[in-house]
Order: structure tokens, then sequence, then C-alpha cells
């Protein structure tokens, strides 16, 4: 019993951490968004489920939902895609392929918001490089206007996304592939198995949890993505890209309405929650084995 | 060893639980202290507690605001204060505009800093105002040495709570040399106004650079709607519910921006153009108007020292039936924190500030006017802003909604008719937002 306690003092610097960090803040969260806190006064009321119904019927927040699903679709659907086709490219042990890695790896390091500074003169319509291209090409008139036209801006966004993290997810699925024994894909050469066919029923199968990794940690990276919207396009043109974090700033901090903030934060909780809980269930991680 | 399996879920939950207690409690004891603490109640106890101190005692003042730029120019200023007051340390902390919401408003509320505070004027001196953290100022001896006309801004229910000391025109700026080779001059009706860009199209010139993608909206929208509103207190009507954005005021102003923008009076792409890019087409003299305003004609100078700028506001109307020539702004809202040990000092360097020589100092070195009366403006920049100080101008009509979500629906709408939306539905999309927050 009193080996279990001297225990707990190297449990305890730890614990209080998460306590004070993340425990504390996330309780404190939640009883905001039963209040009307404003963020400034020292006084609230409380107003029970309120800013809870306040959120949900909100027309800003309907979009911001709508246009978060379709950037967490965008994200994970490329980001997953390529970096395993760059895994597959690079998995390999050849010399060439460590500076390839460090270069594609290169964009995880940079802070987003530096990323998202970059990206917006990238995709400037007047002084812009993409613009460059197509006045190169000839075709100045047929550029998109990729973050001001609200049908394609939070695809834009979702590409610099996507461009910034695929390398992340590519080590990922290369430290998947090389532990993937090679007699097994050896024998189902042997055995007859084409290039398309030994990748369909042995390294996916076995990449499973690689790729429950991957696909985890890029649905909750895009969900949670704040920062790359908010230097490039602030939540517009119209709405067009506001997601769920940057409506939560944008009702706290432009608004003063931490009580609804913080219900929209309760709510995003939740929903992550659930989306995490159901991939896991989706991809059977667990009942992989060799 | 099963009774111990839960024992650190256990541990964890008691923390949590008396975590949250404490906090709470801290809550509590806070909102108890506000309920006695209004503006109105805190002045005079923190006047007896200056009273009390002695005179010579050393005090150490926060100044906190959002312009890093205009550091040099402060220091230099709270140089000459100290000396004239030397048991009075100033010391300046700034924040960026968009930190300055989060991390500089807590800390004012907090009590930890900013004892004389700068804020932004509309929402932001809202919230401030409701949450109690203003000294009233109404009865200082030194508000005379501002122009009262233009700052308005820092008055709620008849209180002077703060004092705007910079003075912005939100008026496009025009290249004067373009005009000048073309024979134009700015034009004094709608017609006229679709002339002068067509003229300027033909002559291979952008007519306006407009960065709608993140500051054009909000600024050309008050030019363009100052001659189209019923009274100046249309958007102050639209809030309570007494007027309503599909109205034929701001449907017409939406529709003359979508004509502007169909008849490629904007840069190719407008929505898509941010503010530096925007500025970067005028200083070019690619672009021959600027839809911003006067806070950016030193920047343009500095960069194309060759440019001649004036402003121009575009009249929507027939030219007998405009009200006003421009528009402007009196923001950096001057405060003193109703939780200040030290309230008597801080108003000392207000009145410091509000001297016309020290006024005069700071605008020459950050290049923006000030609201202070008899202030001599030393480069053409300044002058040129001055000129519209005779001139009929309105409060930027954007600041008069008090509304974070509503200002965001009205600026939102003229992103929608520029992405394609008809200028009645942007409208009431825009009004549905507006209508929810009503409905709260």
């Amino acid at each position: 019993m009193r080996r279990r306690l001297s225990l707990w003092i190297f449990v305890l610097p730890g614990l209080l951490l998460y306590a004070v960090l993340f425990v504390y803040p996330a309780l404190a969260g939640l009883f905001y968004s039963f209040t009307d806190w404003d963020g400034l006064s020292p006084s609230f009321r409380m107003t029970g489920w309120k800013n809870y119904s306040t959120v949900l019927h909100s027309l800003v927040f309907q979009k911001a939902l709508l246009n978060n699903l379709k950037f967490m679709a965008a994200v994970v659907f490329a980001q997953t895609l390529l970096s395993l086709a760059l895994a597959l490219l690079l998995a390999g042990n050849k010399r060439s392929y460590v500076p390839l890695r460090a270069l594609f790896f290169f964009p995880a390091i940079l802070s987003t918001v530096s990323v998202g500074l970059i990206w917006s003169f990238v995709y400037d319509p007047g002084i812009g490089l993409l613009q460059g291209l197509f006045n190169l090409l000839g075709a100045t008139g047929l550029a998109p206007n990729w973050i001001g036209d609200r049908r394609i801006a939070i695809y834009s966004v979702a590409a610099v996304q996507v461009w910034a993290h695929t390398g992340q997810m590519m080590i990922v699925f290369i430290a998947g592939l090389q532990g993937i024994p090679q007699e097994l894909k050896d024998a189902a050469a042997i055995d007859g198995g084409g290039r398309w066919r030994i990748f369909r029923s042995v390294t996916w199968p076995l990449l499973a949890p690689s790729a429950t990794i991957v696909i985890a940690y890029t649905t909750i990276q895009s969900f949670k993505a704040f920062d790359l919207i908010f230097t490039m396009t602030d939540g517009g043109p119209n709405n067009a890209t506001e997601i769920i974090t940057t409506y939560i700033y944008h009702l706290a901090f432009s608004s003063y309405a931490f009580g609804e903030a913080s219900a929209g934060s309760a709510l995003f909780l939740v929903l992550l929650a659930a989306l995490t809980w159901l991939q896991f269930k989706a991809l059977r991680a667990d009942r992989i084995s060799y | 060893m099963r009774t111990y399996k839960y024992r650190p879920v256990l541990w964890a939950a008691v923390m949590a639980v008396l975590l949250l207690t404490a906090a709470c409690g801290g809550n509590n004891a806070s909102s108890g202290e506000a309920n006695n603490t209004s503006p109105a109640a805190s002045a005079p106890a923190s006047a007896e507690r200056a009273e009390t101190a002695k005179p010579e005692e050393e005090v150490t003042l926060s100044f906190l605001h959002w312009r890093g730029e205009d550091v040099p120019a402060f220091t230099e200023i709270i140089g000459k204060f100290q000396t004239e007051y030397p048991h009075i340390k100033v010391e300046m902390q700034t924040l960026p505009s968009d930190q300055y919401q989060t991390a500089a408003l807590a800390k004012i509320a907090g009590g930890d800093a900013g004892d004389v505070f700068a804020s932004f004027p509309g929402a932001q001196f809202e919230a401030v105002a409701k949450a109690g953290l203003y000294t009233d100022l109404s009865a200082e001896p030194y508000v005379p040495n501002f122009n009262e006309a233009l700052i308005e801004a820092g008055v709620k229910e008849g209180k002077r709570l703060a004092i705007p000391y910079q003075l912005v025109y939100n008026d496009p700026i025009y290249n004067v040399n373009i005009f000048d080779k073309l024979g134009l001059t700015p034009p004094d009706d709608w017609k006229g106004f679709l002339a002068l860009c067509a003229t300027l199209k033909e002559n291979g010139l952008i007519p306006i650079a407009f960065a709608g993608a993140d500051i054009g909206p909000g600024q050309f929208m008050n030019t363009m709607v100052m001659n189209n509103l019923p009274s100046d207190d249309a958007f102050t009507k639209v809030e309570a519910g007494e007027a309503k954005l599909t109205d034929e005021w701001w449907v017409k102003t939406l529709s003359q921006i979508k004509e502007l923008n169909d008849k490629g009076y904007f840069q190719p792409n407008a929505l898509g153009t941010k503010d530096a890019a925007a500025g970067a087409l005028f200083i070019q003299e690619k672009a021959a108007i600027l839809a911003s305003g006067s806070y950016q004609l030193a920047q343009n100078k500095a960069q194309n020292p060759e440019l001649e700028q004036k402003l121009l506001a575009p009249i929507t109307v027939e030219a007998g039936q405009a009200k006003y020539e421009g528009i402007h702004t009196s923001t950096f809202l001057l405060g003193i924190s109703s939780k200040s040990k030290h309230p008597e000092e801080a108003k000392a360097f207000l009145e410091f500030l509000s001297r016309p020589e020290i006024a005069g100092q700071y605008a020459n070195a950050t290049g923006q006017n000030v609201t202070v009366k008899d202030v001599e403006y030393t480069t053409p920049e300044l002058q040129t802003a001055t000129e519209w100080a005779g001139k009929k101008t309105l409060f930027q009509p954007r600041f008069t909604i008090t509304n974070g979500e509503n200002q965001k629906a009205v600026t939102n709408s003229i992103q929608a008719v520029l992405g394609g939306a008809s200028p009645e539905d942007a409208a009431k999309e825009a009004q549905a937002v507006v209508d929810q927050s009503l409905a709260k």
C-alpha cells in the first residue's frame, strides 16, 4: 500500500498539469456554456440550455458545420491518398529517398500562420503565383478566384492543409510499411499475386493501424483547423469558409458572446468524440493481427 | 488488486471537482464585487484613494494599446510626460489588434494592466462600457481640447467614458496625377462617378482597387451608404428591429456596389484580393482609386514617394440630394480603467496627450490625424486629410452596428453580391442573421 502511494508522487506532476491545463478549462467552459457571460463583465446570469438552442439554430453555425464536413472530407480523402502514394513510392531504403522524404515533410515544420500567409499571396488574383502561371499560359481570364469564389474557397484552403500535412502523414505510413514482413509479400508473389493484388490483400490490411492513425488524426486536425482559415479568409467570403472553430472565435471575440461560444465548444467536443469513436469502430484497427 | 482499479480515475475526478469549486467560488466573489463597482460608484472611490496618496509617491501607470507602429512616437511623448511628472512612470504595452480583443481586454477586466487603455469604437466600446470598465470622464477639464463633433463615439447614455484620439477619413483615396492627366475631377453624383470609372477603365486602368477578401466591404460600405441612409441611425434601428436590411436603402446600396463590380470597375476577382494586394495595385499606379481610407495615405507615400493622393467619396445620389460629402471615424478611444489604482495620475496622462503640441507631435510622427483641436500638421498627407475637416462628414455607419454578428452579416451581404447573389437575396440573408440576434 505504501509503495503504491509513493508511486502516485511520480504521476502527480503530470496529473496536476493535465488538471490545470485541460480538465479545469474544459469544465469551466462547460460551466460558462450555461451562462450569458460576455467575456468581460464580472457578473453573469445562468441561462440553462438557451445557448445550446441558440447555437444549434444559428444559420451561421449550420453553415459552419456543413463547411467543416466539406473541409474534412476533402482533406481526409486527399491527404490520406497522397500520403499513402508518397509512402509507397518512398518506403524503400534507397539513399535518394531520404532527402525526398525530408523535402515532403518540410511544410509540416512551418507554422500554420506562415503557411496561410504564403498561400494567401500564392492565391491572390492580382499578384499571386498561380495567377502568374495562368498569365504565362495566356489564360489570364480562366484563373479561378481561389479564395474569393464561395463555391471553391473551402477546397482551396483544404488544398493548403493537404500541402502542409501530407508529408507528416507519409512518415506514419512509411513506418507502417516498414513494419510489414517482406516474407508475406514474397509468399503472395510466389502464389501469383500481382502488385495491385498484393497491395489490396496483404499490404493494405496490415497497414490498417497506420491508416487508422492517419485518418483519425487527419479528421481531428481538419475539424480543428483554425489558424489556416483565420489567416487566409477569416471565414469569408460570406461565411463560405467559416468552420466551427472560427465561428466559436467570432462569437467570443467579435460578438462578446462567451456563453454561446462555450456552448459551441461543448457541442464541438461531443462531435469530435463521436467522430473519433465511429472511426475506430469502422476501421476495426484492434482486429488486425499477423 | 481490483480494489485499486478505479482509484486513478477517482483521484482525477476529485481534483477536477475541487478545482471547479475553487474557480466558481472565485467567480462568485468577483460577481459580488462587480455589483458595487459600476463606473459611477468606483470613480469617487478611486478619487478618494488618489487624494489620500502623497503627490510625490512613485506611481507606475500601465498604458495598453494595439498600435505597435506608434511605439517610437509614444515613447518620446512618455519621456516628456515623465520629465514633467517625475513621480509617474508610464509603462507602455502593445498587443496586435486581433489579440487585443482577447488578451488585452482580459487584462483590463482583471485589473492587471491598462490604467490608461485604448479601445475600438462600436462593439468593443459597448462591451467594455457594459462591463463597467471605463471611468466617467464627463467632468474632465481637458475634454474641450478635443473637437466635440469628432469624439461622440466615446459617449454612452450621456456619459463620456472614453475619448477618441485618432481621426480617420474612411473615404477612398485617388491618384491625383492620373486624374489630372485624364482631366478628371471628383464627381458630385452617381452618374458622374460611373462616368469617371468608365473613363479610367477605357484608359487601361483599374478604376477601383478593392480588398474584397478582408477590409474592402467594411470600408467601402460607409461612403456607399451614407447618402442612401433614411436617417443617420438607420443601422441602430435595424438592430432594434425597427428597420430592416431588406429595406430599399440597403438593397439600393448593394445594387450600386454590384453595378460597380459587374461593370468591371473593381479589379478582376476582387473578392479574392486582400488589403496588401489592393494597396499594391494603387501604389504601383495600376489602379486610380483605392477603396480604403486616410489611414493608408502615409503608408502609400512611403512606398511610392511620387504618389500624389487625395480623398474622394462616391456620391450615390443626385447632386442636390447628397447629405454628406464623406465619412469620418474617430477611433483609438482612450479611457481610464475603473479598476485603476491611480486614476488621478492616469487623468494627468490623458490631459498631457490632449495638449495640441503633444497631439501634433504624435500626429506628425505617426501620419495619423487626431481629434485634438488646433494641431499643426506638417506632412502633405496629413494636410490632405485636414482639408476634410471643413466638409460635412458622417461618423462611420458600420460602427453604429454594435453587435459583431450583425456587423459581419452586413459586410457579408456585400461579399454575397460580389459573388453573384442578387441584392435582394443578399439583403434577405443578412436580415435573417439580424432576426436571429433579435430573437435572443
